[in-house]
């Protein structure tokens, strides 16, 4: 009760993040949907008692509970021409069947006050009507199961003879009235599937199945009708509906654990709105499919839901969630002027934004293009699954033929039912499901780390992996250098480092070259104003440096400044390893700036962590020999190659592979492909690639180095999964195949053992998507 | 017992009948929204 009397007055506790209720503009905006053209994106036309009625399917936002729905399903009912209304809280969503010649959508749309109902314009219609028929083959299977257990349990706790032979043939009657409905209604995926595959001249996975069923049923009908003839008076529908029983539970259940696990890549890849809210020329915002949207156009985005465009924010402070798109997890905030991107989450306020980007140019869709191509790899993996099943599946057939002829001599009733259990027993899907639900299940979890797994077989070489070899630039560097330190040549009394630092940064704004961008961000870094003095008549020279002159000011004179290599300031080029740059006047050389690369965040703990699991890391690089040589002191790497062309280092990556190594390449994507397409794994890094262009099994969009760990240690969990269902499945065979074949394990319990066997390897499957955290890495470096 | 000539027709066809019933509730959503009419009978009719 207190739940309904918490959120049934909805606008009156604005604290709640309630709605505002529909202003005018709003109302008008709804009356786009009054168009009949409109009406079949969001619903259909009914037959029949209701012609003339729509039924639409509606969202719901503002629901918090389940005594939301009554308030709304009460709100509508009130307005002249709604039929029906159901609303589910859980899905938030409802469905209304309203009358087309009595009311229009905008009316019962703004009939919930308190609520704001939407068209819902991506309805699928068919996955409900899956999951529906699915239940109700279920539940005919049970039930009918159930059913049938009670005419046969009199057989089975009388002593033979008790019953009159009459009896017993109207309770076989009985029992093959009830086993119509799951030959003919519950068993049929199992057969269409068989049939398909016969079709299709291939032996496929239901073939065994639909093959016992046919055989039982057959046998058993062939006994309740004519008892005294070839196959005895045995009957065994309660075996056979069991069996069909217990085959749509496994299924049922596996459907809906797939559905939660590798099904996650599929809710990634259906983030976008379908509907957003435009800004109209008068200022008020009207419901357009998302598909309208242009670049320019200004939208509304409510909290908690996703931005349908890349953009930027006009009006409104908000926090938003790019895991996907980043891979970082913590809520980033977004004030007026800061860019967003499509398919991150709005979570904390509702912001007006400015479409800049849409379709294939926002990263988003390149992630989802990236997605696409992992998703064309699963036929592979089923065809791989089925060189495994094929020859398993001929086995089985031979198996059943020899199980039924080794007992027909004496008894070809229990010879037939050998065959049975046989066919029903072995679980082929078990061998089948292994590799696939492992590598579907872990590739989703990677996804939702940020991590986009391009290549699916790359899980297998992952376990191997034995020698990680990154590239310099871009990967464990960032692409630009940073200032190491200020070295005062000549102390001078006016001028100190920091000083000299302020003159250079401002030397430096007048030029593109990475040492001046340094140089101005480590001024920046420092905090230090612009000096006061203007600078005039600064000049670059090229490859030497610039030149500017510093005006005269209160306290300090004014100079000619030099910035730039050493003999540009008048000074010996020194041969250090380092890059550096001199600050000079008309005296003479002031200072020193020394330069090097930026190491990612990160790296040092990630090479210093690979190596303690007993990896051999080493560094390949395009770079000139000294950098390279300081980057590998400075990190503690034995093996550092420099001015390595793309074809040496896919030539050192060969020879590595040659020495029995495997090698898992870590690269920036763009520009080292050979040397990707070499490596056993390679993994791709960095936000500046775009991402459709990086050829790599595994793309990393975020940078964040941390996940090369998170890789690898995914990968040897799927293997081991991977590993354990195999066992399992050929444990079970094994076990399972010579027992039924001599008869000693009845068609139900084999029907069992199959569904619990499959069912087994897809739980041990989606284990793997247990995200478990890796210790944090030590960052300060 | 000849009268269970009688009773095992009838509780077949009674065990379909059944199975009817249930084709009604899954087909017109029964089974879709329990949450909401466990609160249904909290509210006031008005």
């Amino acid at each position: 009760m207190n739940s309904a009397a918490a959120c049934a007055p909805l606008p009156a506790q604005p604290s709640r993040g309630a709605l505002p209720p529909l202003s005018a503009s709003d109302h008008k905006s709804l009356t786009a949907f009054d168009d009949e053209q409109e009406w079949d994106a969001f619903g259909q036309a009914l037959e029949g008692p209701e012609a003339g009625c729509w039924q639409s399917q509606v969202l719901v936002e503002g629901m918090h509970c389940s005594a939301c729905a009554l308030n709304i399903e009460q709100a509508l009912l009130q307005q002249c021409g709604v039929r029906s209304v159901q609303v589910s809280s859980a899905a938030r969503r409802a469905r209304v069947v309203w009358d087309a010649a009595l009311t229009r959508p905008s009316q019962w749309l703004a009939a919930a006050p308190g609520y704001r109902l939407l068209p819902d314009l991506a309805f699928d219609q068919d996955l409900r009507l899956e999951s529906r028929r699915m239940l109700w083959r279920w539940l005919v299977s049970a039930f009918c199961m159930m059913q049938i257990m009670m005419y046969a349990y009199p057989a089975y706790i009388t002593p033979p003879g008790t019953i009159g032979a009459d009896i017993e043939q109207l309770m076989a009657w009985a029992c093959w009235m009830l086993s119509l409905p799951v030959m003919l209604f519950c068993a049929q995926p199992f057969f269409a599937q068989a049939a398909r595959d016969l079709w299709a001249r291939r032996i496929g996975m239901d073939l065994p199945v639909a093959l016992g069923l046919l055989i039982a049923f057959g046998a058993s009908s062939a006994a309740t009708f004519d008892p005294h003839g070839l196959w005895g008076a045995a009957v065994y529908f309660d075996s056979l509906s069991m069996f069909v029983f217990f085959l749509l539970t496994g299924r049922w259940l596996e459907l809906r654990l797939r559905e939660r696990t590798a099904g996650s890549l599929n809710a990634l890849m259906q983030r976008l709105p379908h509907s957003v809210e435009r800004e109209q020329p008068d200022g008020s915002f009207s419901v357009v499919a998302a598909r309208r949207l242009r670049v320019g156009d200004v939208i509304r985005v409510l909290p908690g839901q996703a931005f349908a465009a890349d953009g930027c924010v006009l009006e409104g402070q908000t926090h938003v969630d790019e895991s996907l798109l980043s891979g970082e997890s913590r809520p980033l905030p977004r004030e007026v002027g800061s860019a967003v991107l499509a398919g991150s989450y709005n979570l904390s306020a509702t912001v007006r934004m400015r479409v800049v980007q849409l379709g294939h140019g926002t990263r988003y869709q390149q992630i989802v293009a990236l997605m696409q191509q992992a998703a064309l790899d699963k036929p592979r993996l089923a065809v791989l699954a089925d060189r495994i099943a094929r020859p398993f599946l001929w086995a089985v057939l031979l198996a059943a033929a020899l199980a039924a002829l080794l007992w027909w001599p004496t008894d070809p009733a229990r010879g037939l039912m050998a065959a049975v259990a046989v066919l029903v027993v072995t679980c082929p899907c078990a061998l089948s499901l292994a590799t696939p639900s492992a590598v579907l299940t872990s590739a989703g979890a990677l996804a939702r780390q940020g991590m986009l797994v391009r290549r699916l077989q790359a899980f297998q070489a992952l376990d191997q992996v034995d020698t990680v070899v990154f590239d310099k630039t871009g990967t464990l560097t960032q692409a630009r250098l940073g200032l190491r330190a200020t070295t005062m040549v000549e102390q001078r009394e006016d001028v100190d480092a920091v000083q000299a630092l302020q003159w250079a940064a401002a030397l430096a704004r007048h030029s593109l070259h990475p040492v001046s961008r340094a140089l101005v961000a480590a001024a920046e870094q420092a905090q230090l104003q612009r000096p006061q003095q203007p600078l005039e008549q600064v000049r670059e020279h090229r490859g030497q440096g610039l030149q500017g002159e510093l005006v005269a000011a209160a306290g300090v004179q004014g100079r000619t400044l030099r910035l730039g290599r050493a003999q540009f300031c008048g000074l010996e080029p020194s041969d250090s390893e380092q890059v550096q740059v001199y600050l000079a006047d008309e005296q003479g050389p002031i200072a020193r700036f020394d330069l090097d690369e930026v190491l990612r965040e990160g790296a040092q703990a990630l090479i210093d962590a690979l190596r303690q699991r007993g990896l051999r890391v080493q560094l390949l690089s395009g770079d000139r020999a000294a950098p390279v040589q300081a980057l590998a002191r400075r990190l503690g790497l034995a093996q550092a190659r420099s001015q390595c062309s793309a074809q040496d280092k896919r030539e050192w990556v060969r020879a590595e592979q040659a020495a029995g190594h495997r090698v898992l390449m870590v690269g920036d994507g763009l520009n080292d492909g050979p040397v990707l397409a070499q490596a056993d794994v390679s993994l791709a890094v960095g936000a500046s690639v775009p991402l459709a262009q990086a050829q790599a099994d595994v793309v990393l969009p975020s940078g964040q180095l941390q996940a090369v760990l998170v890789l690898l240690e995914q990968g040897r969990r799927t293997q081991a999964v991977v590993r354990q269902s195999l066992a399992w499945a050929a444990v079970y065979n094994a076990l399972g195949v010579p027992l039924a074949a001599m008869g000693w394990l009845p068609a139900w319990l084999a029907g069992l053992g199959m569904a619990l066997s499959s069912l087994a390897v897809v739980l041990n499957a989606a284990r793997l998507a247990r995200h478990r955290p890796l210790a944090p890495l030590q960052t300060g470096c | 017992m000849d009268i269970l000539f009688l009773l095992i027709p009838l509780s077949v066809l009674l065990a379909l009948g059944v199975v009817g019933v249930l084709a009604w509730a899954v087909w017109s959503g029964q089974f879709e929204e329990v949450d909401a009419e466990a609160q249904r009978i909290l509210r006031e009719r008005d």
